[in-house]
């Protein structure tokens, strides 16, 4: 439901009265064009100049320009009966029957704010257009990119943006207008004849033609069947410039749907022509580029236009106008030449059947090569599918456009290695290696000292009083300090942060960093707090079950040799009958016995104090990877992951296109 | 009247002004670079082209080029012109890639030496075959200049067929543009279909503003809107203020379709005759070599100190660039400085390895955590200068130049650097504690390994390591110990310095390659006054 205008123009319907008479006198004789459709006007053409106050209560109508702007109030339907199709002529009829004066200059003033014409139902006309309705590949490829614009807000700027927020806009202001309707614009450079073809597929001369450059100053609409009217005004054309082709039967037929804009030249020096080409080539469905024998190959028309559009060359004819310029044979070379210059620019040709540009040559002026114009666009309005093929074209175009900020073709994510890397660059700020071996050398020792013989003792505890305190008076001073090097957690986050971020495009490579190391604050107090907590204390090993068995044995040959020594001091003093043999024996077997002892339990030990060492070392190693992952790499997954899925709509925004085109 | 007086000492101020102008170079990628490159490299072809050639031989032929869009039958009217094909026509666009300088045969020596358009290769071909390829096989085509001799061309007169100036190929638009630059006489062509395009005004806008003789020629026109096209384009020239250009109007004929002849003497007398006017008559022959030239003398003016703003702004943003890098890097050093005074490296493993000195560690292994964690300080401070560099550096346009926005990925290496002055130094801290312990006394000598590792710790580990402050002492001597200490600590200082600076200089080698210097500037300036001095 597009073109109805509930207005409601009771309240001023005695204005209108008495009005009526003006306009349906002053019509000027431009308007012959549109004349056939007078017929299905009533008189309702109202004047809401003044104090016209247009309620207007359908959605898609809110918020569009026209509403603030519209002079006239016309039909008496609402929007339940759906009853009034606009009819362009016939705005264009009131447009010009308003030529009187005041309400004319009024109109000139806000004609470029976009102001639409008054409109004005048909009853006899009953039947509304159905909106365009897109297939479902396209759909879900809006929806995809609309999801994706949503996505990418917070990461990237919002000019990045801009134009696939225009598509989508265009997209779904489109949708809400006329599917039964193509909009097909003719474009070209200044004297290539656009106007001049306009007005041979009109019929009539609708648009003014000339030598004098450039021609044609601002578009003109054209509309083959009812209904297009907000269409026209999406466009903005005034009413002023909305034309009615001369009325044929089988020209009707064959052209139905088709709304065909004259547009200004692309190449002049007047630059605010430029300007509306470019606007209007935005909202269109389809572009008819006329191109002449003489200007064909101008770099202004390929480099500005046909290679930037190469993608929207399904919607696209390009007509070498002026074929009665050249001579003979001439005319098929200069369109070969045109088919190549197309094909470097990038623009696929519908050739063989294949879909893509519609390449012909003909001539306005004698109208030779116009009838396969005409059927060619008269199949192409009969598809419908023109305004699809462009949305689809657009988005195609805007996610190329976007291709940079989020695909880059290279591998991106965090692997496994690079996760072990850090957990290991952690662990090594937190000194896990020194650590264990610390902790197991410090356990061998003491298990040294537990089990050593007990002349061994005596020896180191002598020594020991003579010995330098160094680092265990430091031990103990110094324990709460940063135990953390800064130095090395620093450059494990920076590491991995880069890791995670290669492959990223440049704002998710940010975004990835920047998590990182928001991460990373206060990363290396926490690993102090944990290394404190979870380090082993090295003053006090465990000691194991057999020590004090080794212990007592080390104390049973130390006992041995002093019975054994005692004995033989015995014989030698004579207490004891001399029996050298089992003494010395005694003592021997102590002797050796205790470092024997001592040596087996050092062995035995190493074993044990390996293990103690790897525990503390392990230890210290989890509860740094732990808080590492907690606190670095799972806001860095989170990114990444946040990254996966936004890439993946944009997969899904671009692949669908493969499918589709 | 102005008239062309040509001193030795004018020639020499311009030939030291070309030497500037082909010396400025602009290889920052700047918002005005590209436009600076492209005016340097116009003003050196008018230069090489055009003043100085024409100043040096005042008598040499009057040289008219042919400029216009595609397809504005530019061959056609060279063709007219001098009375047989010796520019290829057709319909196909663009015709015109190879240039055609057409002159009578007496003049031919001029222009077949390398005086003018020094850039161009000379091809002779005296047979005209439109069926062959007229190039030599290798050849540029952008690069090579016809010579045609013709003897219905007057003496004095040589006319050149450029190509097109809106060509989709873009070597014809820089060719057009390189002999538009040689020309004496302008001569722009236009059609009835093209009058209004804005491609060519701007061409007529530079030569209004280089104050070059133009003649404008509508060509093409139909019989039936002679008067009403010619009169609109009058209107035009006029609101740009060309309105004194000579304008010549060429009807369409049946001849001219296309290429597919010559048109009648008739259609171009008046062009014709103007021409052969200019080139005979030694007054006004006078008058446009010296407008054309003095126009150009006087664009100098405005041209000069266009480049030379360029050549600042140049070296401005590279100034940026370096500043960057420098407060980077000054940050960074400052902030290990203090890092290294807080003992910030006597942690982690080294603070482990010390905790367990000496009874479960051996100095060596004190010394090598000490060493490593060093290592990681010093490659973590430029690895975070470089980023802030990288930061900086991403709002710098300039900073896209090629050469140093693909920095390569340096940073194993800078680890290897800094591990080698990092190992030196221990080296050396070695090296001087056996110094010290030599001279003890060798019964209470102690351990010059365990000397060297408690030194390390005193000067890594700052206020941490006190308690080897006083190990040191105790096993040597104070007086040594603090001896040791300060020298250690200042051959410490003096190696992260030379690190910071060997890997600052190692980010700016890129830009200091780009050789980007006030110089030019100032050059060009001075040249341009000297310039000035001489007229």
């Amino acid at each position: 439901m597009t073109a109805v205008t509930d207005q409601d123009h009771t309240d001023h319907t005695g204005d209108t009265a008495s009005r009526k008479g003006a306009p349906s006198t002053a019509k000027p004789e431009s308007t012959v064009a549109a004349e056939p459709q007078a017929r299905g006007r009533d008189a309702h053409v109202g004047d809401g100049a003044g104090h016209g106050r247009v309620k207007d209560q359908q959605e898609e109508q809110v918020g569009r320009a026209r509403v603030k702007d519209e002079k006239a109030a016309s039909g008496s339907m609402g929007s339940a009966d759906s009853a009034g199709s606009v009819d362009s002529a016939d705005s264009e009829g009131s447009a010009d029957s308003w030529d009187d004066g005041l309400i004319a200059r009024r109109m000139t003033e806000t004609a470029d704010a976009g102001q639409s014409a008054p409109v004005e139902p048909r009853a006899a006309a009953a039947q509304a257009p159905a909106p365009l309705a897109y297939d479902g590949p396209l759909r879900s490829r809006l929806d995809a990119l609309r999801e994706l614009v949503g996505l990418s807000r917070t990461r990237l700027e919002s000019g990045t943006l801009a134009e696939a927020g225009r598509v989508l806009d265009e997209a779904a202001a489109r949708r809400k207008l006329s599917g039964q309707h193509t909009v097909v614009a003719i474009a070209g450079a200044t004297g290539s004849g656009k106007s001049q073809l306009f007005n041979t597929l009109a019929g009539v001369a609708i648009s003014e033609t000339g030598v004098r450059r450039p021609t044609t100053a601002a578009p003109i609409a054209c509309s083959w069947s009812d209904g297009a009217a907000t269409l026209i005004d999406r466009l903005g054309i005034p009413g002023r410039l909305r034309r009615r082709p001369l009325q044929s039967p089988e020209a009707e037929a064959q052209l139905r749907g088709l709304v065909l804009i004259d547009l200004p030249d692309h190449d002049s020096a007047a630059v605010q022509h430029r300007e509306q080409v470019d606007r209007v080539l935005k909202l269109v469905d389809a572009v008819i580029w006329v191109v002449d024998p003489e200007k064909y190959a101008d770099a202004v028309l390929h480099e500005r236009y046909l290679r930037p559009m190469a993608g929207h060359a399904e919607v696209m004819f390009v007509v070498l106008n002026q074929t009665d310029r050249l001579p003979g044979e001439a005319a098929d070379q200069v369109l070969d030449d045109l088919r190549r210059l197309l094909d470097e620019d990038g623009i696929a040709l519908g050739e063989h059947g294949e879909p893509g540009a519609t390449v012909l040559s003909l001539s306005a002026l004698t109208g030779q090569g116009i009838p396969e114009l005409r059927e060619a666009l008269g199949q192409f309005v009969t598809e419908r599918g023109a305004a699809a093929r462009r949305v689809s074209a657009d988005v195609d175009a805007a996610a190329a456009e976007l291709r940079p900020v989020y695909a880059t073709g290279q591998r991106s994510g965090l692997t496994e290695e690079a996760r072990e890397e850090f957990s290991a660059r952690l662990a090594d700020a937190v000194g896990a290696t020194a650590a264990g071996e610390a902790a197991e050398r410090a356990w061998l020792r003491n298990a040294n000292r537990a089990c050593g013989t007990p002349w061994l003792r005596l020896w180191r505890w002598y020594e020991k009083r003579f010995d330098v305190p160094t680092g265990r008076l430091f031990l103990r001073t110094q324990a709460d300090e940063e135990a953390t090097a800064r130095q090395r957690v620093e450059q494990a986050v920076r590491t991995v942060s880069d890791r995670a971020s290669a492959g990223l495009p440049t704002p998710w490579a940010q975004a990835v960093r920047e998590a990182a190391a928001r991460g990373s604050q206060g990363l290396p107090e926490a690993l102090d707090g944990l290394a404190a907590r979870t380090g082993l204390s090295p003053s006090r090993p465990p000691r194991p079950g057999w020590w004090p068995l080794a212990v007592l044995v080390q104390a049973a040959m130390t006992l041995v040799q002093i019975v054994g020594g005692l004995w033989l001091v015995a014989q030698i003093a004579g207490v004891m009958e001399p029996n050298l043999g089992v003494p010395v024996l005694l003592m021997v077997a102590g002797i050796v016995g205790g470092p024997l002892v001592e040596w087996s339990c050092r062995m035995a030990a190493r074993g044990p104090a390996r293990r103690y060492g790897q525990e503390a070392e392990r230890r210290l190693r989890d509860a740094a990877a732990g808080c590492g992952r907690a606190r670095v790499l799972d806001p860095l997954a989170a990114e990444l992951l946040r990254y996966q899925e936004v890439r993946e709509q944009y997969g899904q925004v671009t692949q669908a296109s493969a499918g589709v085109g | 009247m102005v008239t062309l007086d040509v001193r030795p000492q004018l020639l020499d101020a311009l030939s030291a002004l070309r030497d500037r102008v082909a010396a400025a170079r602009f290889p920052l990628p700047l918002a005005g670079a590209p436009r600076a490159r492209a005016n340097r490299d116009e003003l050196l072809a008018q230069l090489d082209d055009y003043l100085v050639p024409r100043l040096r031989s005042p008598e040499a032929p009057l040289l008219a080029v042919v400029g216009g869009s595609t397809g504005a039958g530019k061959s056609t009217l060279v063709n007219s012109l001098v009375g047989r094909r010796v520019s290829e026509a057709g319909v196909l666009r663009p015709t015109t890639r190879t240039p055609v300088l057409v002159c009578h045969p007496e003049d031919h020596h001029w222009f077949s030496g390398m005086r003018v358009l020094p850039g161009l290769t000379r091809v002779w071909v005296p047979q005209q075959d439109p069926g062959d390829d007229l190039l030599p096989l290798g050849e540029d085509p952008a690069r090579v200049l016809r010579i045609e001799t013709a003897e219905s061309l007057p003496r004095g007169l040589a006319l050149v067929d450029a190509p097109d100036i809106d060509s989709l190929v873009a070597d014809n638009r820089f060719l057009a543009a390189t002999l538009i630059c040689a020309a004496d006489i302008w001569i722009m062509v236009t059609t009835a279909g093209r009058y209004a395009d804005a491609v060519p005004w701007h061409l007529l806008r530079t030569a209004k503003e280089y104050d070059a003789t133009l003649v404008t020629v509508l060509d093409r026109v139909p019989h039936q809107v002679v008067s009403e096209v010619s009169r609109q384009y009058g209107a035009l020239l006029t609101k740009a203020g060309l309105g004194h250009v000579p304008r010549f109007t060429v009807p369409e004929l049946p001849e001219s379709v296309w290429g597919g002849g010559l048109l009648p003497a008739s259609a171009v007398a008046p062009l014709r005759s103007w021409l052969v006017h200019q080139a005979q008559d030694p007054a006004s022959r006078q008058h446009i070599m010296a407008r054309t030239a003095y126009g150009m003398l006087n664009s100098l003016k405005t041209r000069m100190p266009e480049l030379a703003s360029a050549a600042a702004a140049q070296h401005a943003a590279a100034l940026r660039l370096v500043t960057a890098v420098d407060r980077a890097y000054e940050g960074e050093h400052t902030r290990v400085r203090g890092q290294l005074n807080a003992g910030i490296v006597l942690a982690g493993d080294a603070l482990k390895r010390w905790r367990a000195f000496p009874l479960d560690c051996t100095a060596g292994e004190l010394l090598d955590a000490l060493v490593g964690s060093l290592a990681a300080l010093l490659l973590c401070a430029v690895t975070a200068a470089d980023e802030r560099v990288d930061e900086a550096w991403r709002r710098e346009p300039a900073a896209a130049a090629p050469g140093l926005a693909d920095r390569d990925a340096s940073l194993d290496s800078a680890e290897h650097r800094i591990g080698l002055a990092v190992r030196r130094w221990r080296r050396e801290v070695e090296e001087y504690a056996e110094d010290e312990v030599r001279e003890i006394d060798r019964s209470v000598a102690p351990d010059p390994e365990v000397v060297a590792a408690l030194t390390a710790t005193v000067v890594l580990g700052g206020r941490r390591a006190r308690s080897a402050g006083e190990g040191l002492a105790d096993r040597l001597t104070a007086h040594r110990a603090t001896r040791l200490r300060e020298r250690a600590g200042n051959l410490l200082v003096e190696h992260l310095d030379r690190v910071m600076h060997s890997e600052r200089e190692r980010r700016l080698a890129p830009l200091d390659v780009l050789e980007v210097h006030p110089e030019p500037q100032a050059g060009l300036i001075a040249a341009l006054s000297v310039l000035q001095k001489e007229r």
